[in-house]
């Protein structure tokens, strides 16, 4: 075969591949959106200030939950027992956040569904202490002096050390992580969506101030928004967490709107 | 859309690849160069077994109409790069070597001719069958390039699971997206290869029988 020939096939082959990998890329991005998490694997912690958290917040709250927070330095490997303690917490989370997405989205889950789900919860209340996290939040808040319900403030919410009401040194702390994270955080240009964006997103910080766990609580429906917030909080450089709060791990959860930066 | 603003979500394909691991990366490139390959393979392949299709019909076409050698040989004016014309001048030498200028053809010289008809059609077997073998070779290894490049990322993800753990969808889904476009890409590369590989082999076994009946005139026409 000759040698022109060759190249002139390896040339148009080329050029064919980039031409499909091209036509490809397009139909993925639309599909994209049905990868999309269903609602019910969401976890509505700290969403909205009234409404659905009313009947829970009117209910007496003031068991408390202590995360099992483990003593001494953390390292990789130690880490991974403490977090399987932690498992039966985070399924009282989700297991909270699916009977609230009862109330909003019946639409998208079947009966069938409802009643395992609350069948689970009861379990999981039974097992663990019960703790809403929404009042913590409440308490919080207000004592702050931050406005309650102003818009677009990612109220923080801790849960760090139980449910003990706030003392002024962790509103300080977490005011704190709130405006480092603030900073770090640049809103993508696409801001334009026409749907409320609003993500949820708790993390946990180390006594050293490295956020260690990042969880997408609720997703704006929006992934370029959701990615910016988890850039923003994988570069944020954090203080560490002040030695008066006496403890090792800090769970804080965000609500991230549009209106936080401008 | 910026280069930093590439990611799995939004820039598709390519999103997938760019915040995929290194890994990933190299399977991906690597089947990438296979499958440019064995696409430039197929062009040339189609474009040479057509020709050879089509001059094999014209030659046959020809010699059936025609009684003698000679006249063949001054009749038919083929392209030298063609297997039929080679089969034909193979013969033709090997005629005016034994006979010199004797314009006769003696019967004694035929089973040479016959002999040497036969070695060019398996010379000429292997020329069409070259550089299909890379065809079988991308068809059989891609998927399991791409494999490996899928493996590797399921173990990165459930590292990931054990580093945060956390099993939630939002942490495993993303990883193993990016995973399995590599087992994609393999199998977007084998199976073209596959295809072409078995429709060429068919397509060779035409061509080769057609040579085969090509040299069975040409020996006829010796005879007479």
């Amino acid at each position: 075969m000759r040698e022109e020939t060759w190249y002139k096939m390896l040339i148009v082959s080329t050029i064919l591949h980039f031409f499909f990998i091209g036509m490809f890329s397009i139909p993925i991005k639309k599909a994209s959106r049905r990868i999309d998490l269903s609602s019910s694997y969401s976890v509505n912690l700290v969403g909205d200030m009234g409404g659905v958290f009313k009947g829970q917040q009117e209910n007496g709250l003031s068991e408390g939950r202590d995360l099992p927070v483990k003593q001494g330095p953390v390292t990789k490997k130690e880490r991974l027992p403490a977090k399987r303690k932690n498992a039966p917490v985070r399924k009282e989370k989700e297991a909270v956040s699916l009977s609230k997405h009862k109330i909003l989205e019946k639409e998208t889950t079947t009966k069938e569904e409802l009643s395992r789900l609350e069948e689970r919860i009861r379990e999981i209340k039974k097992k663990t202490n019960y703790f809403d996290i929404t009042q913590a939040k409440r308490t919080g808040g207000s004592s702050s002096g931050l406005r309650p319900g102003v818009s677009g403030s990612g109220l923080p919410v801790s849960s760090g050390g139980g449910a003990r009401p706030l003392d002024p040194v962790s509103q300080k702390y977490i005011l704190d992580v709130w405006e480092k994270i603030k900073d770090t955080w640049g809103l993508p240009g696409i801001t334009s969506s026409k749907q409320p964006l609003e993500t949820v997103v708790t993390i946990k910080i180390r006594k050293d101030g490295r956020i260690v766990d990042i969880n997408i609580e609720k997703r704006s429906g929006n992934r370029i928004y959701d990615e910016s917030i988890l850039r923003a909080l994988r570069t944020v450089e954090l203080s560490p967490i002040p030695a008066s709060l006496n403890t090792d791990m800090i769970e804080i959860g965000f609500r991230f709107l549009p209106g936080d930066v401008s | 859309m910026g280069f930093s603003s590439i990611n799995m979500y939004t820039g598709g394909i390519f999103g997938l690849l760019y915040s995929a691991g290194p890994v990933a990366k190299v399977v991906v490139a690597i089947l990438l160069v296979f499958s440019i390959i064995s696409w430039t393979i197929m062009l040339l392949k189609l474009k040479q077994f057509s020709k050879t299709e089509k001059e094999g019909e014209r030659f046959i076409k020809t010699i059936r109409e025609i009684d003698s050698f000679k006249r063949l040989v001054t009749v038919y004016r083929g392209n030298p790069d063609n297997s039929f014309y080679r089969l034909m001048l193979s013969s033709y030498k090997e005629i005016t070597t034994r006979q010199k200028e004797n314009p006769e053809i003696k019967p004694e010289t035929i089973p040479h001719v016959e002999n040497i008809l036969k070695i060019t059609i398996t010379e000429e077997s292997e020329r069409l069958e070259r550089k299909l073998s890379f065809l079988a070779t991308t068809a059989n290894t891609a998927p399991f390039i791409g494999l490996f490049g899928t493996v590797w990322g399921i173990m990165d993800s459930f590292r990931e699971i054990g580093i945060r753990g956390t099993t939630s969808l939002a942490v495993v889904a993303p990883g193993i997206s990016e995973a399995l476009i590599a087992t994609a890409i393999g199998l977007a590369t084998a199976i073209p290869a596959v295809l072409a590989y078995n429709y060429f082999i068919g397509r060779l076994k035409r061509i080769l029988s057609k040579m085969e009946n090509a040299s069975i005139y040409i020996l006829n026409i010796l005879g007479k």
